[in-house]
C-alpha cells in the first residue's frame, strides 16, 4: 500500500496496466496520507518568492527564473509582487539602513506559514560593505532560515538553497487543530552544511585547470555544435 | 596594433593654456582667480574666490565663446587631512564643479576652498538644474549648505541620520558604531520618516480653478515595487491618471563606496568598483584603473588594453541585453526577457572561463589585467560572434517591430537635446537626442582609436528612440570584439613598471629587488605619488567618471565616482510630467539605470 511519508512516497510499485490485482491497482490510484504530511508536500513545492530584489544578488536569482536555470522545476517560479501572496522572502542582496524599516514591514505583511532566504555575503552578514549605511546581516531584526554564501551567489546555488529550504519545510510539523501534545510549529533541526561538506570539500586533491573552457553545449546543443551558428530553417 | 605611449588621448597642452588665459582675461583683474593647478588629467583646474564664483559659472556657462553647458560633476572633498598642499589656496573643504564643452571636446573643473565657520556657498541650481541633487548630495554628505537650493535637505541618507559620512571624523565602518538594532519605537520612527508630505515638497494637494475643483492623487511607487527595477522610490503626483509632477526618493542602495574607497588600498578597491554598477563589472574597472594609472604614470601594454576592450564589449553587450528584456518586460512583453537572459548566460560563460567570475569578475588590475587568456579563448569568442547576429536579428522583429511596444513608447517621455545636456544626460540617453557623442570615439582610451566602430544615434530621444539607440550598439560591441579576435596583439598582459600591482610573481626570486617590490607591492600596496586625476569613460549607462586624489600614500585620499544613472534618475520627473502614470514604467524602462550606479 502507498503511503504519505516524511513529504514523500513509499511502497510505490508501478505495474503496467490496469489489469493486475485489485491492490495493484488501488495502490496506484488510491493515496494515504496523514492531512498535515499532504499540506507539507503541498507548501514544500509550491514555494512562491516574493518578488523583491536589493542589489546584485536579484540579478542571480532572476537569471535563474529564466530558461537556462528554469527554477519552475521546483515550483517557485510565481514570483509575487505582494508579500501578502508571497511564502519566501529573499532578501537578495545588500541591507541598507534606510531599507531596513521596508524590508522589516516587508516581513511583516506576509502571512504565516513564511520563510526567509539570505541571499549573499551582504545579507548574511554585511560582506564586504562594513560601512556605516549598511546593516551587518539581516538577521539583526528577522529571522533567518537558509544563508546562502556567495558575491553573488549563482543560480544554481540559489536552487541548492531553495531545495534546501523545501526539504526542511517538508519535513515540519505544523498543528491543523488544537490536540494534545505540543501547539506550536515543530521544526526539524537542518543538519550545517558546512559539516555535511566538509570530508568531500577536504578531500579534494585534483583541481580543474584554469584552461579548461566551459561546456557551451550544455546551453543548447546547436549553439557548440555548428560553428556557423544556426540556420535560418531551425528557428 | 602597434604600441601606444599613453592609455589615454593626451589633451593638448596649448587648449588648456588657451582656456585658462582667457578665464584669466576675464577675472584675473579682480582677483577671482586664486590658482591654476596642474593635475595629472590635463583638465584645467582653476581656484575661484568663493564670493566671485557664482560669476564666473554664469560666465562659463553663457557668456564665454564656446561655453561650457553642462553640469558633469559637482562635489566636495574633506582637506582637513590633507598633508599635501602643494601651494594651493586649500581651506578646510574644497567645492569642485567639473564642467564640459561639446564644442572645445573638453572640461573645465573649478574649485573653491571653503574655510572656518561658515561652510555655504551659493547655488547654481539656476544656471544647470541637475545641480539639484548634487548640492543636496554635498549638503548631505558634507553637511555644506548651497544658498538658495528650494529643499536642501538629505537626499541619500535618512533623514533621521545624524553627522556627515564623508567627513575624515565620521566613522568608516558599521562596525565602529555599534550594533544595528530596530527595536518597535526605532520601527515606528524610521517608517514615519519615510511617509510622503506633499507641502514639504512644495507640492498642493488640491487644485482650484473656475472650471474644476479637484484633489491630487498622491501614488507610492517603491522601494518594493515590480517596475523600478530596485530600491527606487517614486512618489507621482495625479490628476486624474496623468502625472504632474513626481519625487524620487532614492539612498535605499547607499552602499557607501566613496568613503569605503578611503580605507582600501589602491589595489583593494579594484572589487568594490565592480558593485558600483553590477551589471557591467569590467565597465566599471577600467575608469577606476586608468585613473590609477594615469597617477602612477604607468603605461599598460597593447594586449592588456585590447583584452580591456574586449571584456568591455563583451559586458556592455551583457547589461544591454538586462536593459533590453527588462525593458520589454516593463512594458508588458514577458517573453524577450528569456531569451535575452539565455544569450547573457552565454556571455556570462565565456567571461567565467576568462576572468573566473560571473558578474563580479574582478578582472583589470593596475597596469594590466589579472592573467592571460586561456587557451582556446578565441573559439569561445568566435562561437559567440557568429551566433549573435542572428539572434539581434529575431529580437529586433520580436521587440522592436512590436506594433504594441511601439505604442507604448514612441512619443512617451520626450526628451530634447537642449534638456538633455541640462540635465547631464550621457551615454544612450544622449546620443537617442541626436548627438553622437560617445567618449570611445571622441575621447578614445585603452586603445578604442585603433578600432573600427560608428555611433549610433536616434533623432526624437522618446523611450522608442532610446531602445533603438541601445540596440544598435549591441551590434557595434560585437563588430569591435570581432576586430578584438582577429587582431590580438601577442605580449605581456600586464605592465612591468614597479607600481604595477599585483608585481609578477616570476620577478620575484631574481634579486632582492624585485622581491622587496613584490613583497611591499601584495602585502601593503602601492604608494601612489600626490596627485589628482580623473578619468571617464564611457560604460554601458553613460559617462561613468573616477576622480581620484591621491595624498602620497597607499590609500586614496578622496574617490569621486560620477554615476551616469544618478543624473538619469534625477531627469524622470522631467520626462514623465504630462505622461500617463502607465506610461511612467515605460519611460523607467528605456533610462537604463542601476539602483547601485544612483547610489553608488
Amino acid at each position: 500500500m502507498t503511503e504519505w511519508r516524511n513529504g514523500r512516497l513509499e511502497g510505490v510499485r508501478v505495474t503496467e496496466g490496469g489489469d493486475g490485482p485489485l491492490t495493484a491497482v488501488v495502490g496506484q490510484s488510491v493515496l494515504f496520507a496523514k492531512l498535515q504530511d499532504l499540506l507539507a508536500w503541498g507548501r514544500k513545492n509550491s514555494l512562491w518568492p516574493l518578488n523583491f530584489g536589493l542589489s546584485c544578488c536579484f540579478v542571480e536569482m532572476a537569471t535563474s527564473f529564466t530558461s537556462v536555470y528554469d527554477v519552475a522545476r521546483f515550483g517557485a517560479e510565481v514570483a509575487r509582487g505582494s508579500p501578502r501572496q508571497a511564502d519566501v522572502l529573499v532578501v537578495s542582496g545588500t541591507v541598507f539602513l534606510k531599507v531596513a524599516p521596508v524590508i522589516k514591514q516587508l516581513y511583516e505583511q506576509m502571512l504565516e506559514p513564511r520563510w526567509v532566504i539570505s541571499m549573499g555575503s551582504c545579507s548574511n552578514s554585511g560582506g564586504m560593505f562594513d560601512a556605516y549605511s549598511v546593516v551587518q546581516g539581516v538577521d539583526k531584526f528577522i529571522p533567518v532560515d537558509v544563508y546562502m554564501p556567495g558575491c553573488p551567489p549563482p543560480p544554481h546555488a540559489f536552487m541548492e538553497c531553495l531545495m534546501l529550504l523545501q526539504s526542511m519545510v517538508g519535513s515540519e510539523r505544523r498543528p491543523l487543530s488544537v490536540h494534545f501534545g505540543p501547539q506550536d510549529v515543530q521544526r526539524p533541526i537542518m543538519p550545517s552544511m558546512r559539516d555535511a561538506k566538509r570530508a568531500e570539500r577536504m578531500g579534494q586533491r585534483e583541481y580543474p585547470s584554469i584552461d579548461v573552457l566551459p561546456r557551451t553545449d550544455l546551453l543548447s546543443p546547436h549553439f557548440a555544435g555548428q560553428p556557423g551558428g544556426r540556420s535560418k530553417g531551425q528557428s | 596594433m602597434t604600441p601606444r605611449v599613453s592609455t589615454l588621448g593626451d589633451a593638448s597642452i596649448g587648449e588648456q593654456a588657451g582656456l585658462v588665459s582667457e578665464l584669466l582675461a576675464h577675472c584675473g583683474s579682480d582677483g577671482a582667480l586664486v590658482a591654476v593647478q596642474s593635475t595629472k588629467d590635463g583638465i584645467p583646474t582653476v581656484w575661484i574666490k568663493r564670493q566671485h564664483l557664482y560669476d564666473v559659472l554664469r560666465y562659463v556657462k553663457s557668456e564665454l565663446p564656446r561655453p561650457f553647458p553642462m553640469l558633469f560633476d559637482l562635489s566636495a572633498t574633506d582637506e582637513r587631512l590633507r598633508r599635501n598642499h602643494d601651494g594651493l589656496p586649500i581651506g578646510t573643504f574644497t567645492v569642485f564643479y567639473h564642467l564640459f564643452s561639446f564644442d572645445r571636446n573638453q572640461s573645465l573643473r573649478i574649485k573653491v576652498a571653503l574655510d572656518g565657520e561658515s561652510l555655504s556657498l551659493p547655488s547654481s541650481i539656476d544656471l544647470w538644474p541637475n545641480a539639484d541633487w548634487y548640492e543636496r548630495e554635498i549638503f548631505d554628505m558634507f553637511g555644506i549648505r548651497f544658498e538658495g537650493h528650494p529643499f536642501l535637505r538629505r537626499l541619500l541618507m535618512p533623514s533621521w541620520w545624524e553627522g556627515y559620512p564623508l567627513r575624515k571624523d565620521h566613522p568608516s565602518r558599521a562596525t565602529e558604531v555599534g550594533l544595528f538594532q530596530l527595536p518597535p519605537d526605532k520601527l515606528v520612527m524610521t517608517q514615519d520618516a519615510l511617509q510622503f508630505k506633499p507641502e514639504e515638497w512644495g507640492l498642493p494637494r488640491t487644485y482650484h480653478d473656475r472650471d474644476s475643483d479637484f484633489d491630487y492623487m498622491f501614488i507610492n511607487l517603491g522601494p518594493a515595487h515590480t517596475g523600478t527595477h530596485g530600491v527606487l522610490r517614486l512618489v507621482a503626483q495625479l490628476a486624474g491618471e496623468e502625472i504632474v509632477n513626481i519625487v524620487p526618493d532614492i539612498g535605499f542602495h547607499h552602499r557607501s563606496q566613496e568613503k569605503i574607497a578611503e580605507r582600501q588600498t589602491w589595489h583593494t578597491f579594484i572589487p568594490y568598483t565592480d558593485r558600483v554598477d553590477y551589471l557591467q563589472g569590467v565597465l566599471n574597472e577600467m575608469p577606476y584603473c586608468l585613473a590609477v594609472e594615469r597617477l602612477a604614470g604607468i603605461t599598460v601594454p597593447p594586449r592588456a588594453q585590447v583584452i580591456r576592450v574586449m571584456m568591455s564589449e563583451f559586458y556592455r553587450i551583457a547589461s544591454h541585453l538586462v536593459w533590453y528584456g527588462t525593458f520589454a518586460g516593463d512594458v508588458g512583453a514577458l517573453s524577450p526577457v528569456f531569451y535575452m537572459f539565455n544569450d547573457r548566460e552565454r556571455i556570462l560563460s565565456i567571461v567565467e572561463a576568462v576572468c573566473g567570475g560571473r558578474m563580479h569578475p574582478n578582472w583589470l588590475r593596475i597596469g594590466g589585467v589579472a592573467r592571460d587568456l586561456p587557451i582556446g579563448w578565441d573559439q569561445l569568442v568566435r562561437q559567440f560572434i557568429d551566433w549573435f547576429p542572428e539572434r539581434l536579428d529575431d529580437y529586433e522583429r520580436l521587440v522592436m517591430d512590436n506594433p504594441i511596444l511601439k505604442q507604448r513608447t514612441v512619443g512617451i517621455g520626450v526628451l530634447s537635446l537642449e534638456d538633455a545636456i541640462a540635465w547631464g544626460a550621457t551615454g544612450p540617453m544622449l546620443r537617442a537626442c541626436g548627438l553622437p557623442w560617445d567618449l570611445r570615439k571622441v575621447r578614445p582610451y585603452s586603445g578604442y582609436e585603433q578600432f573600427d566602430f560608428e555611433v549610433p544615434t536616434a533623432s526624437n530621444g522618446d523611450c522608442y528612440d532610446r531602445a533603438v539607440v541601445h540596440m544598435l550598439e549591441l551590434r557595434q560591441s560585437l563588430r569591435i570584439i570581432r576586430q578584438c579576435l582577429d587582431s590580438m596583439p601577442s605580449g605581456p598582459y600586464t605592465s612591468l613598471d614597479p607600481l604595477a600591482t599585483p608585481p609578477l610573481k616570476q620577478h620575484t626570486m631574481q634579486d632582492i629587488e624585485t622581491l622587496i617590490n613584490h613583497f611591499v607591492g601584495v602585502s601593503w600596496g602601492p604608494v601612489l605619488p600626490p596627485g589628482e586625476a580623473e578619468v571617464s569613460t564611457e560604460s554601458s549607462k553613460g559617462q561613468t567618471s573616477y576622480y581620484l586624489t591621491s595624498d602620497g600614500s597607499q590609500f586614496s585620499y578622496r574617490t569621486r565616482i560620477r554615476t551616469p544613472s544618478f543624473a538619469h534618475i534625477q531627469m524622470v520627473p522631467l520626462m514623465a510630467r504630462g505622461e500617463l502614470l502607465s506610461d511612467l514604467l515605460a519611460v523607467l524602462g528605456s533610462v537604463d539605470y542601476v539602483l547601485s550606479d544612483v547610489d553608488r
